[in-house]
């Protein structure tokens, strides 16, 4: 077991990358989102003028919870495991985000073991689901045919990015955490251009999806006895 | 760069000004995760990657990646981006959109974000029908719903004739001879709209409907205009078309007067003329609630309007969900419902519902023929389903479903042995025939139509035919039916026979070497020996219906064109012999 770094005595790259080039990267990506946001809803959107059969609060809540309802998506419902991949992966993605913004403010968190334990696990998750997305997409011909060089891409970065997580996490070695805050830098400036902009429309695609089928009556998906029916 | 060709430059201009909020945000979410593999009947059943709805819409996404996304600008390929350059590569996108996708939503529904491969599709087909790169099924289709209002270019006369013969038909089966069927009836509570197919190829669910509207004593009218449901503007991505036809409907409810207008059981249908079609001609708000045909059946059942006996459909049914009910329209269960009371044994097919495999017929795909063979193919997976529930009969409410069932169901040879060790095909009848066919009409003895029936059997047939085979397979079809037949090649033939047997039918072709089907009709009609038998009108290329309509001849009392359905013609000699017996019974 090695000694935990001291924080005074990082190197000036590494603080740099951490602080300023770090929140540089963050601010980018905000204000790029907000071009992205404002572009999309610039766009005219198409409306429901008619008189609903559903209820579109209903839908549109619905069609937020359905992330977490796999058994309401029928490939999810099918190939389990393929969802708990999915959750696990984001879950991962989501600790590795909370670690680049926790750690420069509150380094000794990460002096607890069982934070730390448990960051490196789900390190360990998303690099091994990384790469087996990425094995995925480059093996199964469907797969194969729908990737672009972007959809490969961030999936290599991702995967490196957990793999230095993994070594980054206990906080003793400058040599990964400073590998790690450059990846996060990177991501953060990339991101922005790249498919995983996909969160930032998730909200909005769910609103309207939910607003159209709620409005129609297909959601929430039924589940009543017809011999129920009026 | 190559220079992008007229017709691809009009199309990524065309493209680029219709990209719409929701389409953007289906075109910039989708991840390429797969998850919609599953969803797609076309991938399912050819497992060819791609015909995966990610990879299909790729196509088109690479035009919008091209044009809105900013690697896209930049560095296309990256991002897989990329506008249409040729004209080629817009044949190649007819193809996907037109032959490939039927737009049934099941991947929409089923997609963790929910990206709309539909309206994805519609705005590719709009840009390219813009073109003039569309199959020509469909842009026929257009042109006659602009300029004659009907999809089927159905004339006002043959409207009318058509009305009138299923009215003569109810005549017969109601036992009431004072029976109309209204036309731009002032004061209706509502309008009846259709889809031409009832018209034109298979009055059966008019005449059903029709039934059940005069057993429950509804106010109800046909329109002499604005008649047709149908609406290519869905098919098109055409909203202009779209909203002219959804206008005809609407303007002239308007002009009627009603509080309702009911929707015949058509999937693209309900949802073109309730949902899109009022955004597509502006026509918000309407003066009247736009419901299904299914909904009135259940609220006929529920307030007691009708008596059903689901004893009369004893085999099993099961129920196809069409995706313009299940998925785009929310109506899952008013058909389950009506099923349930209208028959003993009622299957559900599975999957079901929201998650229902679309029956390849949808989206246009039927006025689509050189994508038949495709479309046949991936039909296995809607043919397994049918198979699994071992049902005699595939109930549905959409008439383009039960064109594209009926087309499965021939294809994969899916057959019902019956308890006489006979096997047919599975049937596809909408639900208001079952409906229809379960009811019980307040004043009906059944004793009586039981002898009515039982009479009919072993009842002579003269088939009057030129052509061999068909004469063969009529006298197959009428003697399994416990009919005895007689048979003459040529029209003198048939004279002399109708004479000499005195046949309690008669089944006429029209179109034969020597003297002709009319001329035989209007013989054995000024015959006083023959005068009184009923003939059956059977004819593949004259238009008789013209001659009935100009009244050059009377009315046969039966009339089908050729090929014809089995069903509908066992049905009409039925009927037709029903009636003389009652005739006979009354006098």
């Amino acid at each position: 077991m090695g000694d935990y770094i001291i924080w005074e005595n990082l190197g000036n790259g590494t603080k740099l990358v951490m602080n300023q080039l770090h929140y540089a990267g963050l601010l980018f990506m905000i204000l790029a989102y907000t071009v992205k946001i404002y572009q999309l809803l610039k766009k005219p959107a198409a409306a429901e003028g008619t008189p609903a059969r559903g209820d579109h609060k209903k839908a549109i809540q619905y069609a937020f919870m359905t992330l977490a309802m796999p058994w309401e998506i029928e490939s999810q419902k099918r190939h389990w495991y393929r969802y708990l991949e999915f959750a696990l992966f984001h879950l991962a993605m989501a600790v590795g985000i909370g670690f680049a913004f926790i750690v420069p403010i509150i380094p000794e968190i990460m002096k607890n073991p069982i934070i730390s334990i448990f960051a490196q696990i789900f390190f360990i998750f998303g690099f091994v689901i990384g790469i087996s997305r990425l094995l995925r997409r480059i093996v199964i011909a469907e797969m194969r045919t729908i990737s672009t060089p972007d959809d490969m891409f961030c999936l290599v970065l991702l995967f490196l990015w957990m793999l230095s997580g993994i070594f980054a996490a206990p906080l003793k070695s400058e040599f990964w955490l400073f590998s790690y805050y450059c990846m996060a830098t990177f991501f953060l400036f990339y991101v922005p251009f790249s498919k995983i902009s996909h969160y930032v429309y998730f909200p909005f695609i769910r609103y309207y999806v939910g607003k159209h089928f709620g409005h129609r009556g297909t959601f929430p998906k039924k589940n009543v006895n017809s011999q129920q029916l009026y | 760069m190559a220079k992008q060709s007229e017709k691809a430059a009009s199309f990524n201009k065309n493209f680029k000004a219709r990209t719409n909020r929701q389409h953007s945000l289906s075109f910039a979410t989708c991840v390429h995760c797969g998850t919609c593999n599953d969803s797609c009947h076309y991938y399912l059943a050819t497992g060819d990657p791609k015909m995966t709805p990610a990879a299909k819409m790729d196509k088109i996404r690479k035009i919008y990646k091209a044009q809105n996304d900013w690697l896209g600008k930049i560095l296309p390929s990256w991002v897989g981006g990329g506008e249409i350059k040729s004209d080629n590569e817009l044949e190649e996108l007819k193809d996907i959109v037109f032959g490939s996708c039927t737009g049934c939503r099941r991947c929409t529904i089923n997609c963790p974000f929910g990206v709309d491969t539909a309206i994805l599709v519609g705005l590719a087909r709009s840009c390219l029908v813009d073109e003039g790169v569309a199959p020509e099924g469909v842009l026929h289709v257009m042109k006659d719903q602009w300029e004659i209002g009907n999809q089927m270019g159905i004339t006002p006369e043959e409207y009318i004739d058509t009305l009138e013969w299923i009215e003569e038909e109810l005549q017969d089966e109601l036992e009431d001879p004072e029976y109309k069927v209204p036309i731009d009836k002032k004061g209706a509570d509502f309008v009846y709209v259709i889809n031409p197919r009832e018209i034109k190829y298979d009055p059966r669910p008019l005449q059903a409907a029709f039934k059940i509207f005069y057993i429950a004593g509804l106010n109800w009218t046909m329109g002499s205009v604005g008649w047709d449901n149908t609406n290519f503007g869905l098919f098109s991505g055409k909203a202009d078309l779209g909203g002219h036809m959804g206008n005809l409907a609407y303007n002239h409810a308007k002009k009627l007067g009603v509080k309702q207008m009911v929707i015949s059981e058509c999937g693209h249908g309900l949802r073109s003329t309730k949902w899109e079609a009022p955004n597509w001609g502006k026509a918000n708000p309407l003066p009247f609630e736009i419901i299904s045909l299914l909904e009135v059946m259940v609220d006929l059942i529920n307030s007691g309007k009708i008596i059903l006996d689901p004893s009369r459909n004893q085999y099993p049914v099961t129920y196809h969900d069409p995706c313009n009910l299940s998925r785009s329209s929310g109506m899952t269960e008013e058909p389950r419902f009506c099923l349930k009371r209208s028959c003993i044994d009622f299957r559900e097919m599975t999957p079901n519902r929201t998650d229902s495999y679309c029956c390849t017929g949808g989206g246009g795909a039927m006025s689509m023929t050189e994508y038949t063979p495709r479309r046949l193919e991936v039909a296995k997976l809607k043919a397994d389903q049918i198979k699994e529930t071992g049902a005699a009969i595939c109930a549905t409410a959409c008439h383009n479903c039960v064109d594209g069932l009926s087309d499965l169901i021939k294809k994969y040879d899916l057959r019902y042995e019956y308890e006489d060790g006979k096997s047919k095909l599975v049937e596809v009848p909408n639900v208001c025939e079952l409906v229809a066919n379960a009811i019980v009409i307040p004043k009906e003895i059944r004793k009586t139509e039981k002898e009515i029936r039982d009479a009919v059997k072993g009842r002579t047939i003269l088939v009057i035919d030129d052509e061999p085979d068909f004469v063969v397979f009529l006298q197959t079809l009428l003697e399994d039916s416990g009919f005895k037949v007689l048979k003459a090649g040529d029209g003198n033939t048939g004279l002399s026979i109708a004479k000499s047997k005195r046949p309690d039918l008669i089944t006429l072709d029209i179109s034969m070497p020597g003297k002709s089907g009319v001329q035989v009709y209007r013989e054995l009609r000024s015959d006083d020996a023959t005068g009184s038998i009923p003939v059956f009108i059977i004819t593949g290329e004259v238009d008789f219906r013209q001659l009935m309509y100009q009244k050059t001849v009377q009315a046969p009392e039966g009339f089908l064109n050729k090929p014809i359905d089995k069903d509908l013609f066992l049905m009409t000699v039925n009927k037709i012999l029903e009636k003389t017996i009652r005739n006979k019974h009354a006098n």
